[in-house]
């Protein structure tokens, strides 16, 4: 078991190890393993942990406030949140899952302070903002070309500018669905919700959207 | 067997989540359904628009800086020790609020028999009560006296040893009224000087 153990730290320690930074391509059994032992306090287990979730989980509530610097700040507390949490993960769920479902309670934990603090004044702005800083959102992928690029980069905006106008729980319920890849079971978990109210909010958030992007689908 | 699926049925095909007989069975049935292929079709052209704009996983900036500090904070603060166990059973749960009422009910019964009874014998007159010692007057020399009729229904109190107030007070400059400069103090252009 100890044995086991040392080789997990030893793997997640390395930078460029086989444990892979991008949940993308994580596998969830690695995923258990290094839970197994972040619960004995292995610190080393948790940081790669740390590495292979932190992507998945900034781009997320990123996506969902549109504040880079709040989103870095959160996305820290909800691994914060996660270790102090970690003896009562019982694995019945991906450690993924379970992540998001922190993100969820912590941004909404934000966003009800924010809005207690500012007395409601600016209640609509904390999650339904329609300006996006372009610049910080719209990172070209390589190998396209200028007009392509900027293009998509128009495209980007144009849908997280659509995006903004949902409410939070539409928002959500398509980053999760649509960038993020969940199940409709997971992302019922995630957002303690029921399997028929997330599919309900998936569609009208889906016709909303389309409603707001007519033009794009227009040209097409 | 071409029945129509259950709204969660087709909700879960629509998305592409199913497999197996299940998924055979829909796709048997939507092959005669062309609106709820182009809905599915719809859908997929969505993700990939989507996916192709809006990157699943960003690293935030900074990512070393982002795991230290984790790190650095889970160190600083202390285990979530203090968490309660919700199911653990204490003799605490039941007895605390027990003492607690045991106590409050022992505190009323030592107040009810403990307190004298007044003796009067003038029957129907307003009594006058002692002033009790922690009653103030507002100045030196000056005597309050508390009367009560329960006939009346009536509480007074005589302070004896007051100066009289003159007939000349004028109250109106006992209170405070702002001018009208007070009152905006940011129309600087107002103000004349």
């Amino acid at each position: 078991m100890n044995k086991n153990r040392d080789e997990s730290s030893k793997r997640a320690q390395e930078p460029g190890g086989s444990v892979a930074s991008d949940a993308t391509t994580v596998d969830p059994d690695d995923d258990f393993r290094l839970v197994a032992l972040a619960q004995q306090g292995d610190l080393h287990a948790y940081d790669a942990l740390v590495t292979r979730h932190r992507g998945r989980i900034f781009a997320m509530i990123r996506n969902m406030i549109h504040q880079e610097a709040d989103a870095w700040d959160l996305s820290q507390e909800v691994f914060i949140k996660a270790w102090h949490a970690l003896p009562r993960f019982e694995a019945k769920a991906k450690f993924s899952t379970w992540l998001y479902r922190i993100a969820h309670n912590t941004v909404y934990d934000w966003a009800r302070k924010r809005k207690i603090e500012s007395a409601g004044e600016f209640n609509d702005e904390i999650f339904e903002r329609e300006r996006i800083d372009s610049a910080s959102f719209t990172t070209p992928s390589g190998g396209e070309s200028p007009d392509a690029t900027m293009a998509n980069g128009e495209l980007r905006v144009k849908i997280q500018i659509a995006l903004g106008k949902l409410s939070a729980e539409h928002r959500e319920v398509v980053l999760l669905k649509d960038v993020q890849g969940l199940s409709y079971k997971e992302i019922a978990e995630a957002m303690s919700s029921t399997l028929g109210t997330v599919m309900s909010r998936l569609f009208y958030a889906r016709q909303k959207l389309q409603a707001l992007l007519k033009d794009e689908y227009e040209t097409r | 067997m071409n029945m129509k699926p259950d709204e969660t049925t087709l909700a879960l095909w629509l998305d592409d989540e199913l497999t197996g007989a299940e998924l055979a069975s829909v796709e048997a049935w939507a092959a005669t359904q062309p609106e709820q292929l182009a809905a599915r079709e719809e859908i997929r052209h969505w993700r990939e628009t989507v996916t192709a704009n809006l990157a699943a996983s960003v690293e935030p900036p900074y990512p070393d800086f982002f795991n230290n500090r984790v790190l650095q904070s889970i160190r600083e603060r202390p285990p979530a020790a203090s968490l309660p166990d919700k199911k653990s059973f204490s003799w605490k749960t039941w007895l605390m609020p027990a003492a607690a009422c045991a106590g409050m009910a022992l505190t009323f019964w030592a107040g009810m028999n403990t307190q004298a009874v007044p003796e009067y014998d003038v029957a129907g007159a307003p009594r006058a009560i002692p002033v009790d010692p922690v009653v103030y007057t507002p100045e030196n020399g000056v005597n309050a006296e508390w009367f009560t009729s329960s006939e009346a229904s009536a509480t007074v109190i005589v302070l004896n040893g007051i100066t009289a107030i003159p007939d000349t007070m004028d109250f109106s400059q006992t209170v405070y009224v702002p001018m009208d400069r007070e009152i905006d103090s940011t129309a600087g252009g107002n103000i004349h000087q």
